[in-house]
C-alpha cells in the first residue's frame, strides 16, 4: 500500500486461490441450522472433507469453506519432513484467509533478539490498524498487548467471556498474585464500518462465512489495490527464483496451469510469500544447495476448560465466533517474556468435532456435550519459540525439508507454564479438562528462516528487510522475525511490511 | 462396500443417536459419505454385528470409546453424528441446550449412569463378538 500511495508501480505475482465454493446463507448460525436444508454442503463439504477422522492437529479449525486456503500447497510446494507438517497457503492473502484475527502488538520484551523495537513499528501499527480495523479496549491487558490508539470499540463478548471476565474482576487481586491477567482480546474484526466492510453482525458464522467482511482478510486489501492503475495482480503464478541483473531483478515464475516458465523484471523485488514460500525462493536463488536456515514456530496447545461461572446461566445467542477473552500469564511482569492465551467459546464448530476426542458413547456423548458445551471454553496457547540447531529448513535440489524438535528443557518449560496457568485459572473458577499438545507446525506461525540482524551474515536480512547479498531484494513476511514471542505475529508482520514498504517508497 | 449394508447402518445408527429413524435423505447421505471417506470404508465383525443386532450399538460404542477409540464403528458413528447434526429437522435434538443447575445435574447423572452400564456390558459383548469373528 505505501508503494502504491507513493506513486510506484507494483506487480504482484501470486497463485491466488480464492474461496467461494460453499456460500452460506445470511443469518445467525442457529437460525441457519434450523432452516437451511443444504447446510450439510458448507458444514460438512460436498466430499465430507469437513469430517476429519484423524488426530486434532494441522488445520483443525479449517471448515470446508476455508479449505481453499491450503488448496494446491502440498502439491505445488511439498515439504519433506518427519516432524513438521505445516499448513501453508497459495491463497490470496495466504493463511490469513482462515486466521483467528488475533492482533496484539509486540511490546518491547517481545522484541528480544530483534534489531528493531516497538518504537520502530509504533506508527506502522497505527497505520495498519486504521486500514484494517482492530477492536479492543484499555484494560488490564493494555501493557501486554501494546499501545494502540487506532482501536475500534471492543466487540461484544458472549456469555462465557462475560462470566469469566466478571469473575476475574471480582477476584482480580487473587488472580494477579498468581500472575494471571485477563481482558478483551485485540481482534482484526470491525465493530464499526470501514472502507466498505461492515461491522460484525454477531451471527457466529465467522468460521464459515465472510459476509460483510467484518473479519479482516488480506484479500480485501488486494481488492482495494486492484482499484489503482498502478497495481497489477498476476495470478496463477508461482515464483521460482530471482537473479539480479544490472539495475534490475529478473524473477522467474511458473504458470501453475500450463507449467510454463516466464520471466518478469522489476527494479525491486519484495518477497512476501509466507515464511516457507519465501525461504524456498531465496534458497533456490542464492544457490546455497544444502544450506540450512533456522525456523521457529509457536508450540500450540489447546486447553479445553469448564467455566463453572456459566453453569446454569442463560447463553447469549448473538455473538461472534472468535476469541471472547484474552489471558496473559506473566510471573515476571512486563519486562520478561510472558504467555498469551485466547479463550474461545464452542458452538458453531458443532458437537461432532468434540465427539471425536471424547471416549463417551455417541448417544450419551451428544447429550452430555449439548448440555455442557455452553459452559466450555477453549484456551489456545502459543508458546514462545527460539531457534536451535534442531529446528531448520534446507533445500537440496527440489526437495525442501523442514525438521523441528523441541528440547526436553523447552517442553518442560512449556508444561510448567501450562500447569501454573491451570492452577491460576482455578482462582476464576475455570477448570482445565485436558491439554492437547498439537503437532509441530499446528500454530501455523512460522518465522525465523531469514532473520533480521545487525550481523552481516548470509541468508539474513538487515533491519530494513533487505536480503543480504542482494542489492534490491527485500523480505516482508515472517521469515525475518528471529524469534517468536507467545503472540500471534500477523499484525506485527503487517506493521513491519508497512515499515519496509514506506522506506522503499521514500528511497 | 455393500450399499445395502450401508443403508442398514444409517438406519440403525440414526435411530441410536437421535431416537428416530433417519429420513431417506440422511440414509443416502450416510451411504455417500462412506464412499467418500477412506477411513470408514470396509467392514468388520463389530460393525456387522450392529447391523444384525441394533440393540447392541450403544454397548459396543461405549466399549469402543474406552478401548478402541479408532475403531471402524466409532468412525462410522462419528460420520452419522455429523450428518444428523447438520440436518435442520434434527437441530433441536443436537443443538446446545441450557438448563438450570439441578436439571443439568440430573441429566448428566443419568447419562453417566447409562454410560457406565453400557461400558461394562459393552466390554463383555465386544469380547464375544470379536471371538465369533
Amino acid at each position: 500500500m505505501p508503494l502504491i500511495e507513493a506513486g510506484r508501480a507494483v506487480r504482484m505475482l501470486d497463485v491466488g486461490n480464492a474461496g467461494g465454493r460453499y456460500p452460506m446463507p445470511d443469518g445467525p448460525f442457529e437460525q441457519v441450522r434450523r432452516t437451511d436444508p443444504d447446510q450439510h454442503r458448507y458444514l460438512l463439504g460436498d466430499h465430507f472433507e469437513g469430517i476429519a477422522l484423524e488426530d486434532l492437529g494441522i488445520g483443525a479449525h479449517l471448515t470446508p469453506p476455508r479449505q481453499f486456503v491450503c488448496e494446491d500447497a502440498d502439491r505445488l510446494q511439498p515439504v519433506a519432513s518427519t516432524s513438521f507438517f505445516p499448513l501453508h497457503s497459495l491463497a490470496v492473502g495466504g493463511l490469513a484467509g482462515a486466521w483467528g484475527a488475533g492482533a496484539p502488538c509486540f511490546v518491547e520484551s517481545d522484541f528480544a533478539g530483534f534489531p528493531i523495537g516497538f518504537a520502530d513499528l509504533a506508527p506502522h501499527y497505527e497505520t495498519v490498524a486504521s486500514r484494517i480495523g482492530i477492536n479492543g479496549t484499555r484494560d488490564d491487558l493494555w501493557p501486554f498487548l501494546g499501545q494502540l490508539a487506532a482501536l475500534q470499540p471492543a466487540v461484544e463478548i458472549d456469555h462465557n467471556g462475560a462470566t469469566i471476565l466478571g469473575r476475574y474482576e471480582r477476584a482480580r487481586d487473587k488472580a494477579n498474585r498468581r500472575a494471571l491477567y485477563l481482558g478483551r482480546p485485540r481482534l482484526a474484526m470491525l465493530t464499526q464500518p470501514l472502507r466498505g466492510r461492515s461491522a460484525n453482525r454477531l451471527w457466529d458464522t465467522d468460521f464459515w462465512s465472510d459476509t460483510g467482511g467484518s473479519v479482516y482478510r488480506p484479500s480485501s486489501t488486494v481488492d482495494e489495490l486492484r482499484a489503482s492503475s498502478r497495481f497489477e495482480l498476476v495470478t496463477r503464478k508461482l515464483v521460482v527464483d530471482f537473479v539480479e541483473r544490472d539495475g534490475w531483478v529478473e524473477i522467474t515464475a511458473r504458470d501453475v496451469d500450463t507449467n510454463q516458465l516466464e520471466t518478469h523484471r522489476a527494479r525491486t523485488l519484495v518477497l512476501g510469500a509466507g515464511t516457507l514460500g519465501t525461504t524456498r525462493v531465496v534458497l533456490r536463488s542464492l544457490a546455497r544447495a544444502g544450506a540450512r536456515v533456522p525456523i521457529v514456530c509457536n508450540p500450540h496447545t489447546y486447553m479445553p476448560m469448564l467455566n463453572l461461572n456459566q453453569l446454569g446461566k442463560p447463553i447469549r445467542d448473538a455473538r461472534h465466533s472468535l476469541a471472547q477473552a484474552c489471558m496473559v500469564y506473566a510471573p515476571d511482569g512486563l519486562e520478561r517474556p510472558f504467555t498469551v492465551g485466547h479463550i474461545y467459546s464452542y458452538r458453531s464448530l458443532l458437537m461432532f468435532r468434540l465427539m471425536k476426542d471424547t471416549p463417551l458413547p455417541h448417544r450419551e456423548g451428544l447429550e452430555i456435550l449439548r448440555h455442557l458445551s455452553p459452559n466450555f471454553a477453549v484456551m489456545i496457547l502459543q508458546h514462545a519459540d527460539h531457534p536451535t540447531p534442531a529446528k531448520y529448513c534446507e533445500l537440496a535440489g527440489e526437495k525442501f525439508t523442514v525438521e523441528y524438535a523441541s528440547s526436553t528443557s523447552e517442553q518442560a518449560a512449556n508444561l510448567g507454564v501450562e500447569s501454573a496457568i491451570a492452577k491460576s485459572l482455578l482462582r476464576i473458577r475455570c477448570v482445565k479438562l485436558r491439554a492437547h499438545h498439537a503437532g509441530h507446525a499446528t500454530s501455523t506461525h512460522f518465522a525465523g528462516t531469514l532473520p533480521m540482524t545487525d550481523r552481516d551474515e548470509p541468508l539474513t536480512t538487515d533491519r530494513d528487510g533487505k536480503l543480504r547479498g542482494t542489492r534490491a531484494v527485500y523480505v516482508v513476511d515472517g521469515s525475518v522475525f528471529p524469534t517468536l514471542p507467545s503472540k500471534g505475529l500477523t499484525f506485527t508482520m503487517m506493521a513491519n511490511a508497512n515499515r519496509i514498504a514506506t522506506k522503499l517508497a521514500r528511497a | 462396500m455393500n450399499d445395502t449394508d450401508l443403508r442398514t447402518e444409517a438406519r440403525v445408527f440414526g435411530r441410536y443417536l437421535v431416537g428416530e429413524a433417519p429420513s431417506e435423505v440422511l440414509v443416502e447421505r450416510y451411504r455417500a459419505a462412506n464412499h467418500a471417506i477412506p477411513a470408514v470404508q470396509g467392514d468388520d465383525a463389530v460393525v456387522a454385528y450392529t447391523r444384525q443386532h441394533p440393540w447392541s450399538v450403544s454397548l459396543l460404542d461405549a466399549a469402543a470409546g474406552l478401548v478402541a477409540s479408532g475403531s471402524l464403528l466409532r468412525k462410522k458413528l462419528l460420520v452419522m453424528t455429523a450428518i444428523v447434526e447438520t440436518t435442520p429437522e434434527l437441530a433441536t435434538k443436537t443443538e446446545p441446550r441450557v438448563v438450570g443447575l439441578p436439571q443439568l445435574a440430573v441429566r448428566l447423572g443419568v447419562a453417566g449412569v447409562r454410560t457406565a452400564f453400557e461400558v461394562t456390558a459393552g466390554l463383555a459383548l465386544s469380547a464375544v463378538v470379536k471371538r465369533r469373528g
